[in-house]
């Protein structure tokens, strides 16, 4: 460029040394000018000398003033000579020339829309109609919509003529030796072009809101002659127009008619089960996960294979991020292991086992079957998460073992890395960060001591689900001298022990410190009443309550408890409380792990009432 | 510290050094590939269709992945092998791999790792490196792999990259390895291919805290790979295989080109698991990545990152246990890992790098092998010796070896047979030093030895180019570089001929080496009627020659023309050509001037030999000793025709001359007068020496010597045979053959000149034949001897230049019958019968 305009420099030197020259030797003097025709020949002659060279690069507008004043300087001298045919000629020139620049920066769709207008009716408009579809092509691969749009007339008259004319198709055929051959067949093409454009513009409207509008465009795209799996996304798109207009159940028909007509049309699927989900359907939903999982560990979809082995293929075509949006899904493993989770969660322990020892199996081998991901998939949730997840599913199916040396593991693996002490401090406002980023130092440290104090609970309650009491207390105790290592810090404060008042809802890890330590010193506290180890036994149970007021079992145990020291009064108030806590949402949102455990020695309740009534009685 | 006791021994050696480096693997082209890996003995070359950049071979052996500019082929060992060992004596077979092993049409691919079933490969595309993944399948020719998964990363055009990519031009190959968390069980699927898979320098198993401490708990915890990359920008980034959402992510940055990435032990004491990564950059920029307890307060482990900095530039490393090889190209380094390590662990992290890199530096000891430049460790090691593969820059490969380093380096005491074996070593290394050493003297003489020689030709070309300033004062004759001519007849196979011996006189003070070539070129006179394209006829010889030292000369002969030859007078032009190719050698010269041609060509002066050289005696008994039985019919018989055709044709008209009357056969002739007394004085100062007699020289004598003179002495350079010289003229008549067997004749005689003024007394030379073209030739070469040597430093009658007007005339007539401009046979003669009898009636008089 910028010997573009270097060289646009030069010729304006040259173009002004020409006049000044002329000046100079008295051209411009009448009295001298007749007697001095040579100058007048040289100077015409090296006009037309520059005008030549200007014309050796394309006509651009930010020359062509400098272009037109050569002309203009060029055409005075030749007319004083009176040649009027070559200034005529000149000047005819010069005209094409500026015509030429002012078309040249026109955009595309007028151009098209003249060249279209020029060729009407002559023999070459098939051609020019074919070329249109190629530039079709590229609009919609590199996603100009709004270009499209604007030529949404003529695009669709080129539809009428390629498709619906029969009478031009006898045309083109009727010399088919004369014909050159096309690679591929232009009428398959726009057919192809349309559908694709209509799957483009309804994904583009789709993530701007406009859900109505792109349900009649869709559906009207639904009847044109396409591949399947181009059928299949418009029917997917409809349903997801139809999810936002809140009808999933319509919805979920047309997903369904997606799935019919093309099976690899996951998203499909992945968004039935997003729809069960809020409909709270959960049968529905894990049979929907389980599907999804099956279909993703499937060979990958070939692309479709059009009829005439077409050279544009489709997904050439859709490159439309918002489209890619909509059609993502997570990855298998991540699938595998939301559907092992709702089974945990919705009391299919044995199923969940499974699913959670495949989810390990494949996280361990080295088959790229398994791990088929791509490289911008949603990330799983951490692993050390799923082990214990994994580990609370075997001890729910009673494999206690088996629960322990998954906990081994994480222990074994992450207890190295665990600081002396830590402090942790009050969250600041902050945006969710992604916690696969390494983001602070101690908040991943903090992740860790988490973990190992949760496989440490988990293992007591292990213990404590085969009566092995002496290892329980063991492991309880370990967990506990994990969680005191934590302190916590607020604002303007010095670290502190933590307290259960302390709790502030959103600060998950404090709550799950708070969580874990109640649930640790809870079941210290049940296995030494096991062991008749009374005093101590009251008291863990009551430092639980503290940290976890709302577990039932530690208020249930520490009745028992002051039952058995004899303080009856007490221990009936103790399960009347308990009795009245209702258990609360929150406990969702919280890891399995962290739930109370079912597994160890249970106290019924019945009795328990009994025993209260008796004491009132009394 | 030196520790040059080490032995090198070449393995294998390929034919050119832009081979590529495992034993068997060629790159077609000039590319080399660094890489040094699985080395058997040569057993095949494969030649790829293009550069090739990294091989791998799969972990069972069978398979080997090349990677290329079009993408990665795969090439199966067994049918190589089996196809190439019907002659395993021979040398290896060389196999073309064509595309249809292309397994990965990936452009643009640096770096190969295989990984399990998992090809992963490393491309740069615009400002991306994308690390691709592909699933093997175990069949050989299957078409394409099918691609798992990708992983990008931002390039960074740091300015580390750009100076030495723009330099070199060459794109830097990444480095890739496979990190293994150390505490692998047998819960891991591929166990055995795994503890295979370590055993090479692309995967490494690194012990657990610390693969915790840098690649994250997950990655552990599933006891997964992770992906290491040194890219070119100085970027180390690892990538955890397997799992979903992982990326690439920087590990940290050398600021400077990464060219080795290695795992060591370092320390004897883990379960054999290596304790520190280590990574070198190609200034010498070294890393060591380890596990740092954290204070005591803390309690906790860091991944502590210690910096140093070695002499580089680093080509290529290699570590064992203990220590990193590194090659610089002009030497093989050794550093001692533990040293670096210790230092930094006794001492304050405040202090400032300077320091620790002082430390690093001073433990690296230099092994004295030149031109490594790709290392590798040998499939067997002995316990005493440390062994290591090389790759020289010439494409051999060696078999380096030197005894494990003691920790102790300051005194070391060996036993007498290893001193013997180091003193061997020693010995070796110097052979290695001293041969590259000559090799650069060979090569620095060698120039030396051409720029003395160019000197030569330099100076030579000066004396002989004529500059404005010097050449128009000196004359042929003071010339220091000249050439002369000797004319002689000779009889070969019955056939006479006229042979010139050139001489090149060296009296310059400069010596002709080689190179030079003496080139004469004969140029005809454009003689015969018939010959029009007189001047295309030149005929070159070139004599090459050289060691002309100064004084000396150089004689050569060749053969002018044949009997019967009427071709003159003939220009004989010399010229000396020098030839850079002789001083460059071929190719170098053809380099050199691929535009221009590689001759210099100076000219040397140019001769003439005109009738009077040709002439041959007719003396009556040379006569008798070369008559044949059938020479003399032929010449009677000619002499016949001849004389019946001059009758018939010219007769009438071409009668004349004074003497012709008397004569039965018309003769032609021609004369020239001298005056007696200024030739007196001439012949007298030209033959003084020679001549006793001195001034007194009769009439009779002056033309006897005049005849002499004209006959013997040479003219235009060119002298006449020895055989002449001695022959003593008796009478003043030379009778005498032309060249094409014309009798001739010339007399000298007194005559009393009746001028305008008083009568002189002059010499007349008169030349009879009956053949025109004689009598003009001899006419001509006469005249101008006369000129040159006695005139032309007196004084001229003006009518001399009428004769010389009309010797143009006739010259002009000739040509113009030459070139033939529409002028007819007849008419040419009658100009030429008018210039003879104008020539006739103004008879040329010399004073």
């Amino acid at each position: 460029m910028r010997r573009h305009t270097s060289l646009l420099n030069t010729w304006l030197q040259e173009n002004n040394e020409l006049v000044n020259k002329w000046k100079r030797d008295g051209g411009g003097d009448i009295e001298r000018r007749d007697r001095n025709p040579i100058h007048l020949r040289r100077c015409c002659s090296e006009f037309h000398k520059l005008y030549r060279k200007m014309q050796g690069i394309p006509p651009l507008a930010d020359h062509a003033y400098l272009e037109l004043f050569v002309v203009y300087n060029a055409c005075v001298c030749a007319t004083a000579q009176s040649q009027f045919r070559e200034v005529e000629l000149l000047l005819k020139q010069a005209l094409q020339r500026a015509l030429q620049i002012a078309e040249d920066n026109s955009d595309p769709p007028l151009f098209w829309r003249g060249v279209l207008k020029s060729v009407r009716n002559t023999a070459l408009n098939p051609c020019v109609l074919y070329l249109l579809c190629l530039q079709w092509a590229i609009w919609l691969a590199t996603c100009q919509l709004e270009t499209i749009l604007e030529l949404k007339e003529e695009l669709s008259s080129l539809c009428e003529t390629l498709c619906g004319g029969v009478g031009n198709d006898t045309k083109i055929g009727a010399m088919p030796s004369e014909n050159p051959l096309l690679v591929t067949d232009p009428r398959r093409l726009v057919e192809l072009l349309r559908i694709c454009t209509c799957i483009v513009q309804s994904a583009e409207r789709l993530s701007e809101g406009q859900s109505s509008e792109t349900l009649a465009d869709l559906q009207s795209a639904s009847s044109l002659p396409a591949p399947r799996t181009l059928v299949a996304y418009v029917h997917f798109l409809s349903g997801y127009c139809l999810v936002h207009m809140r009808r999933p159940h319509m919805a979920l028909q047309c997903y369904r008619k997606a799935l019919e007509i093309d099976f690899y049309c996951v998203c499909a699927l992945y968004q039935s089960m997003l729809i069960y989900r809020q409909l709270g359907n959960v049968q529905a939903e894990i049979q929907a996960l389980r599907l999804l999982h099956s279909s993703l560990m499937l060979p990958s979809a070939p692309d479709p294979i059009l009829p005439d082995t077409h050279p544009l293929y489709p997904s050439l075509l859709l490159c439309s991020q918002s489209l890619r949006n909509l059609l993502s899904i997570p990855s298998a493993l991540s699938v595998l292991h939301t559907l092992a989770l709702k089974c945990l969660r919705n009391g299919r322990v044995s199923e969940g086992v499974e699913h959670y020892l495949d989810l390990l199996a494949v996280l361990r081998s080295e088959d790229p079957d398994g791990i088929r991901v791509h490289a911008d998939a949603a990330p799983l949730s951490r692993l050390p998460e799923i082990y214990l997840e994994a580990g609370v599913a075997l001890l729910m199916a009673s494999r206690p073992e088996d629960c322990m040396v998954v906990c081994d593991e994480v222990i074994s693996t992450t207890l190295e890395l665990l600081p002396e002490r830590l402090v942790l401090e009050e969250p600041e406002d902050r945006s969710k960060a992604d916690p696969r980023d390494v983001s602070s130092e101690g908040e991943d440290k903090m992740a860790m001591l988490l973990w190992v104090g949760a496989a440490y609970l988990l293992q007591g309650h292990c213990h404590l689900y085969l009566k092995d009491w002496k290892q329980a207390v063991t492991h309880y105790s370990r967990c506990i001298n994990l969680l005191v290592k934590v302190q916590y810090k607020k604002k303007g404060c010095q670290p502190q022990i933590p307290t259960s008042n302390m709790v502030v809802k959103q600060d998950t890890n404090l709550c799950i410190l708070q969580r874990l330590k109640g649930l640790s010193l809870a079941g210290r506290g049940v296995s030494f009443a096991q062991t008749d180890q009374l005093r101590e036994a009251l008291r863990d149970l009551l430092l639980g309550l503290q940290a976890l007021p709302e577990c039932v079992g530690a208020g249930l145990w520490c009745g028992e408890v002051l039952w058995r020291l004899g303080r009856r009064q007490e221990a009936a108030a103790c399960w009347e409380k308990t009795w009245t806590l209702t258990t609360q949402s929150s406990v969702e949102n919280l890891p399995v792990y962290l739930q109370e455990s079912q597994s160890g020695p249970s106290l019924d309740s019945a009795d328990l009432r009994r025993k209260v009534q008796e004491l009132a009685l009394n | 510290v030196m520790e040059g006791r080490c032995a090198v021994e070449t393995w294998a050696e390929f034919g050119f050094s832009g081979s590529s480096c495992t034993a068997k693997i060629k790159s077609g082209r000039v590319k080399i590939n660094p890489s040094l890996r699985y080395v058997d003995l040569l057993q095949a070359i494969l030649q790829l269709p293009g550069p090739v950049t990294d091989l791998v071979e799969s972990h069972d052996k069978q398979f080997l992945y090349v990677s290329c500019t079009e993408g990665v082929y795969c090439v199966s060992k067994p049918s190589v092998l089996s196809s190439s060992s019907g002659d395993a004596s021979l040398a290896p077979a060389e196999l073309k791999i064509s595309s249809e092993c292309l397994v990965v049409g990936e452009e643009g691919v640096l770096s190969l790792l295989l990984l399990g079933s998992v090809l992963l490969l490393l491309s740069q595309r615009d400002t991306f490196w994308i690390l691709s993944l592909y699933k093997t399948t175990k069949q050989a020719h299957c078409g394409s792999y099918e691609k798992v998964s990708a992983f990008s990363l931002p390039a960074v055009s740091a300015v580390v990259q750009g100076d030495t990519e723009g330099r070199t031009g060459v794109r830097r190959r990444p480095v890739l390895i496979c990190v293994h968390s150390g505490d692998t069980n047998a819960s891991y699927s591929s166990c055995t291919s795994l503890s295979e898979a370590i055993s090479s320098d692309t995967h490494f198993c690194l012990e657990p805290l610390l693969f915790k401490l840098l690649f994250g708990i997950d990655a552990a915890l599933a006891k997964l790979p992770v992906i290491l990359c040194g890219l070119p920008d100085g970027r180390l980034c690892f990538l955890p295989m397997h799992l979903p959402g992982s990326r690439l992510r920087v590990l940290h940055s050398l600021e400077q080109t990464v060219m080795f990435v290695g795992a060591s032990v370092v320390m004897e004491m883990g379960a054999g698991h290596s304790q520190c990564l280590v990574a070198l950059g190609e200034q010498g920029r070294l890393v060591l990545i380890k596990t740092v307890s954290g204070g005591a307060e803390e309690g906790c482990y860091t991944a502590g990152f210690i910096e140093g900095c070695v002499p580089g530039p680093v080509v290529c490393g290699l570590l064992d246990k203990q220590h990193l090889y590194y090659s610089t190209g002009a030497d093989l380094l050794s550093l001692y890992l533990p040293a670096g390590l210790s230092w930094t662990e006794d001492q304050d992290r405040d202090e400032e790098t300077s320091s620790k890199t002082l430390a690093v530096v001073q433990s690296v000891s230099s092994l004295n092998v030149c031109r490594v430049i790709a290392l590798a460790a040998p499939a067997h090691r002995s316990a005493s010796d440390v062994e290591l593969l090389g790759l020289s820059v010439r494409g051999q490969i060696q078999r380096i070896s030197f005894p494990v380093e003691t920790e102790d380096t300051g005194v070391p005491k060996l036993p007498s047979i290893h001193v013997g074996c180091s003193v061997r070593d020693l010995l070796s290394s110097i052979g290695d030093v001293c041969e590259r050493a000559s090799e650069l003297k060979a090569a620095i003489k060698s120039k030396n030895q051409i720029l003395k020689r160019l000197n030569q030709v330099l100076n030579i070309s000066f004396l002989l180019i004529p500059s404005a300033n010097t050449e128009e004062h000196l004359s042929v004759s003071e010339k220091q570089i000249k050439c002369s001519a000797m004319i002689e007849w000779s009889r070969l196979l019955q056939r006479d001929s006229l042979n010139l011996m050139c001489v090149l006189h060296n009296s310059s003070p400069y010596t002709f080496e080689q190179g030079w070539t003496l080139s004469i070129t004969v140029f005809p006179f454009p003689h015969s009627l018939t010959n029009a394209g007189g001047e295309n006829s030149s005929t070159s010889f070139s004599f090459p020659f050289h060691d002309l030292q100064p004084g000396e000369t150089l004689e050569v002969s060749l053969p002018l023309a044949a009997a019967g030859d009427t071709s003159f007078p003939m220009r004989v032009s010399c010229s000396l050509i020098f030839s850079l190719s002789s001083l460059l050698g071929e190719e170098a010269a053809l380099h050199f001037s691929a535009s221009q041609s590689s001759f210099i060509s100076l000219p040397l002066n140019t001769l003439t030999v005109d009738w009077l050289h040709a002439l041959r005696l007719n003396s009556p008994n040379k006569k008798n000793a070369t008559s044949q039985s059938n020479s003399i019919p032929a010449e009677c018989i000619q002499a016949f025709l001849r004389s019946h055709r001059t009758h018939g044709c010219v007769g009438r008209a071409g009668a004349g001359g004074e003497s012709a009357s008397k004569a039965e056969q018309e003769r032609y002739s021609a004369s020239v007068r001298v005056s007696s007394h200024l030739l007196r004085d001439t012949l007298v100062l030209k033959c003084s020496d020679s001549d006793p007699q001195g001034p007194k020289v009769a009439p009779q004598n002056l033309c006897l010597s005049l005849l002499h003179w004209l006959w013997s002495e040479g003219a235009g350079g060119v002298m006449m045979g020895h055989q002449r010289e001695k022959m003593a003229l008796s009478h003043s008549v030379i009778n005498a053959r032309g060249p094409n067997g014309d009798i001739v004749k010339l007399t000298a005689k007194e005559v009393k000149s009746t001028g305008k003024e008083e009568s002189l007394s002059a010499i007349e030379v008169r030349i009879e034949s009956s053949s025109l073209a004689a009598v003009c030739g001899l006419h001509h070469a006469v005249l101008p001897r006369m000129l040159l040597s006695i005139i032309m430093q007196l004084y001229v009658f003006s009518f001399l230049l009428s004769c010389q007007r009309l010797l143009q005339e006739i010259r002009q007539s000739r040509l113009s019958g030459a070139f033939d401009v529409g002028v007819s046979t007849g008419q040419m003669t009658r100009s030429l019968l008018n210039v003879y009898t104008e020539l006739r009636e103004n008879p040329l008089l010399i004073i």
